[in-house]
């Protein structure tokens, strides 16, 4: 196995558009004046935050967490659901052309 | 006797009638329509002179009448004037109503000898067109608007096509009858463009009044009103060019040159057709025209100056022609021509008394010649030639004698009907020519020289018709005439001897005699209408205007210029006494040789007018084509071929790359961001 | 701290480094590739404002984001199988029929 090359032959052309991208982006982030950021509590732990939220005790923790739990119930239906897409995707035998 | 005027309509209404009975159910009366034309004619005639009397006699405003019959569209803020029907009786068309009535009266009694006793098929067609163009005519001649002349100008063409072209199975007549209605047609074109012109210019097509467009173009160049002119012209020169407009029309319905084309090739209509037609009346509606707008034509002396040129030149044009012609008809066709020709000098040269004296004695001894025609005609089986002709005189006497008093007439010899009205022609032209416009001297003398063609031409004819030894034996053994031919003969010849005393103006001149009655009578109407003959007179001499100063060259003069003209006539008739009237004359025009070819052919106008069509118009038209199918066409081509084409090319944009989409989206993204953010000052 | 601007141009520089491997490469693996560093810049960029504001909800955001990419490239993964079986090659540039 040879180490991995620089590809040589590739067209960099249309890459000026993401470098004009990044130029721009470049110059609204950098000329934007940002206020300090209001970070949160020194010491509060977002994982202690999620588990009192699963088990109902959120006043627990003075996050606000019930947002993730949503966020894993759909992932978890998302992910599912990718899975068996890939799966019906990939075992078509002989491949139909549509 | 004001209850007359109500029933002038009816003068024209009754020919219509007789149209409509004669068309719907002529085929179920036993002379198939004939009656109903003549009864209803007569009508027209008596309810004519009625109206005449009546204008003669009143006074002040009863002395006419200018009425709106209908209005057919109201005048509108945008378009300030309102189309209508009307009548106008004056004294000009009081005469010429009496006029067209009797001819076309005679007429109809004298078609029961030329058609029905002949045994023509298709008479019911016959009489109705006859009816058809009665009214159309009479309508015209009492029409209170150039719109409504208008009209009826285009009817009573029509109705000439439909009776020239009458045996229409044979080749010649639908072809004379297709000529007729193009040449004239194509003249009636620039008439209508003068009509619109008279509406946009003044707003109002009246011919009589004070809101009438003659009374308000004298006021517009007096600078009391204002009118709109047109391309760019003053009003002088704009009233210029509108009479100019009308008097293409005129032209066309009058024959003068250069659309004198169709009237001889007119004469293969029926004879009794080309009497009232071609001989009285509509050919008389051009000059009617004229003699109803003078108080317009008045005003520019440059569209007068055309008129009395055209008029001189086609006088002496048609005189050369009709000197070599073989057939009877074709002479009295040219000799129409070459009579309108000095009508209309007449009208140019400022006389309108004259003219309207000619008119009225040319529908006589021209309608008499044209039915003594047809009388040798009938006797002669329907062989127009002269040549083979010859002794008519003492097998048709009645014929011969009236025919001759025609001819007489038309040639000018004292004291039949004609002299006093070509002299009267001839000496108003003089002296508005030695006044201060020496131009109208070229249109008399062309006048002057024409008279010794017409002696020349006319006593030919009578000649070789009438005298002689018979040179077929058809001509020894004629068929004899009934009394519905010698009838009208009668009568005008009557007329074409006598007529003359009503304007025998020499004679009022040299004696002081107040017999003009036909000047007096023309000078009558209400002072309202401003048609009468001093109103035209003061037009005429009022330098703003036409500007004819009337010179005066005496009594002696006048005495000259008669005998100038009657001794031109008489040269003439003895020129052709002693060459024809001879037991067996020969053809003595063929000593002319290459002008004679020149004449026959009528100087090839007519294959110069059939030129002007294929290889002038035709290429043109070609060339119009072609523009419009490559040009206009392409360009509507060319638009859908630029949008498919450009079509085409941007759809390349989609090439199914996904690379190629992001880049065109990033590449937007990057300059909608640049572009909000210059714009809203991020930066 | 650091601020929350070197975040926003670190995100910055992570997507246009994604965007150039979508407009340079023609491998639909690098591309997929490509596509994920995309996505992930846009969770540096909820993270760091999460920060900012002092609100949870960014993370969350970032949760969902990240989880969505995961499940995106198991279905794209199984398109490109889809892929090469019809037209023999994982080049992008080669599959252009859905045009005119």
């Amino acid at each position: 196995m040879r180490r991995p090359r620089l590809a040589s032959d590739l067209d960099p052309v249309p890459g000026v558009a993401a470098l004009a991208l990044f130029g721009v982006l470049a110059a609204v982030i950098l000329t934007a004046g940002f206020d300090a950021p209001a970070g949160f509590e020194a010491g509060a732990s977002v994982m202690e935050g999620i588990g009192y939220a699963l088990f109902d005790l959120a006043d627990q923790s003075p996050l606000v967490t019930e947002g993730f739990l949503f966020a894993f119930l759909a992932i978890a239906v998302v992910l599912d659901a990718a899975l068996d897409g890939a799966l019906l995707l990939a075992r078509r035998e002989g491949g139909d052309e549509s | 006797m004001t209850g007359i005027y109500d029933l002038v309509p009816a003068i024209a209404l009754l020919p219509l009638v007789s149209f409509v009975v004669a068309l719907f159910a002529g085929k179920y009366l036993p002379k198939k329509g004939a009656l109903a034309g003549i009864a209803a004619t007569g009508g027209s005639l008596v309810l004519s002179l009625l109206v005449a009397l009546t204008v003669a006699t009143s006074d002040g405003a009863n002395a006419g009448y200018n009425e709106t019959l209908y209005t057919f569209l109201e005048g509108s803020s945008s378009a300030p004037f309102s189309l209508e029907l009307g009548v106008l009786v004056d004294p000009l068309s009081a005469l010429m109503l009496v006029i067209v009535s009797l001819i076309s009266f005679l007429v109809h009694v004298f078609s029961l000898g030329y058609m029905n006793d002949e045994g023509e098929t298709g008479l019911p067609r016959y009489y109705a067109g006859l009816g058809l163009f009665s009214f159309s005519m009479l309508a015209f001649v009492f029409a209170s608007n150039i719109l409504m002349a208008f009209m009826f100008f285009e009817l009573v063409g029509l109705c000439s096509y439909l009776l020239i072209g009458f045996w229409f199975r044979e080749a010649g007549p639908p072809s004379a009858a297709k000529k007729a209605f193009l040449v004239t047609r194509f003249g009636d074109y620039f008439f209508l463009v003068g009509v619109v012109a008279i509406f946009a210019t003044f707003g109002t097509g009246a011919f009589a009044g004070s809101e009438s467009f003659p009374h308000l173009a004298e006021q517009a160049l007096h600078g009391e009103h204002a009118v709109n002119t047109f391309l760019g012209l003053g009003e002088q020169a704009w009233f210029t060019v509108i009479g100019l407009l009308v008097l293409g029309g005129v032209m066309g319905k009058s024959a003068q040159f250069p659309l004198h084309t169709w009237l001889p090739d007119a004469m293969e209509g029926p004879t009794p057709v080309s009497a009232l037609i071609h001989a009285a009346t509509m050919v008389a509606a051009g000059v009617f025209l004229v003699a109803r707008m003078y108080g317009f034509y008045a005003l520019s002396p440059t569209a007068l100056g055309v008129i009395a040129f055209v008029g001189g030149f086609t006088a002496l044009f048609a005189a050369t022609m009709g000197v070599v012609k073989q057939e009877l008809k074709q002479v009295l066709a040219y000799s129409t021509i070459s009579q309108y020709g000095y009508m209309m000098l007449a009208l140019g040269g400022g006389g309108y008394v004259a003219a309207v004296f000619h008119l009225t004695t040319h529908a006589v001894f021209k309608a008499l010649l044209f039915l003594g025609a047809g009388s040798v005609i009938i006797a002669m089986h329907h062989n127009e030639n002269m040549w083979d002709m010859g002794g008519l005189k003492d097998r048709m006497p009645v014929t011969y004698w009236t025919f001759l008093a025609g001819s007489l007439a038309l040639a000018g010899i004292f004291p039949f009907a004609g002299f006093w009205s070509k002299d009267e022609v001839l000496y108003e032209t003089l002296i508005h020519g030695l006044g201060e416009s020496p131009l109208l001297l070229g249109g008399y003398t062309m006048g002057l020289l024409a008279v010794a063609f017409t002696g020349f031409y006319t006593f030919r004819m009578v000649f070789l018709t009438f005298h002689g030894k018979p040179r077929t034996e058809v001509a020894e053994d004629p068929e004899p005439v009934r009394w519905n031919v010698k009838g009208p003969l009668v009568v005008l010849g009557v007329l074409a001897t006598t007529l003359g005393a009503i304007n025998m103006v020499p004679i009022k001149k040299l004696t002081g005699a107040d017999i003009d009655y036909l000047h007096q009578f023309l000078d009558y109407g209400p002072e309202a209408f401003l048609t009468n003959v001093h109103h035209y007179g003061e037009l005429l001499e009022n330098p703003e205007f036409a500007g004819y100063g009337a010179a005066d060259i005496g009594t002696t003069g006048l005495l000259v210029s008669a005998a100038l003209s009657l001794g031109l006539a008489l040269a003439g008739a003895g020129l052709a006494y002693r060459l024809y009237n001879v037991p067996e004359p020969v053809e003595h025009t063929d000593r002319l040789g290459r002008l004679k070819t020149l004449l026959m052919h009528n100087y090839y106008q007519d294959e110069f007018q059939v030129w002007l069509a294929t290889g002038l118009t035709v290429p043109v038209a070609k060339a119009a084509d072609t523009f419009d199918q490559s040009i206009i066409d392409g360009v509507v081509d060319g638009i859908s071929t630029v949008s498919r084409f450009a079509g085409r090319g941007v759809r390349r944009i989609q090439t199914g790359v996904v690379r190629n989409y992001a880049a065109l989206l990033t590449l937007g993204l990057v300059l909608l961001v640049a572009f909000f953010g210059v714009t809203g000052g991020w930066f | 701290m650091i601020e929350t601007q070197w975040y926003l141009l670190l995100s910055a520089a992570v997507f246009s480094i994604g965007l150039f491997g979508i407009l340079v490469r023609e491998s639909a693996l690098i591309y997929l590739m490509s596509v994920e560093l995309m996505l992930n810049a846009a969770n540096i960029n909820f993270v760091a404002f999460s920060l900012q504001h002092g609100n949870l909800t960014g993370q969350v955001f970032a949760l969902f984001g990240m989880a969505l990419a995961a499940a995106e490239v198991a279905i794209g993964l199984g398109i490109i199988l889809v892929l090469y079986r019809n037209f023999e090659t994982i080049d992008v540039t080669v599959p252009t029929t859905m045009r005119w």
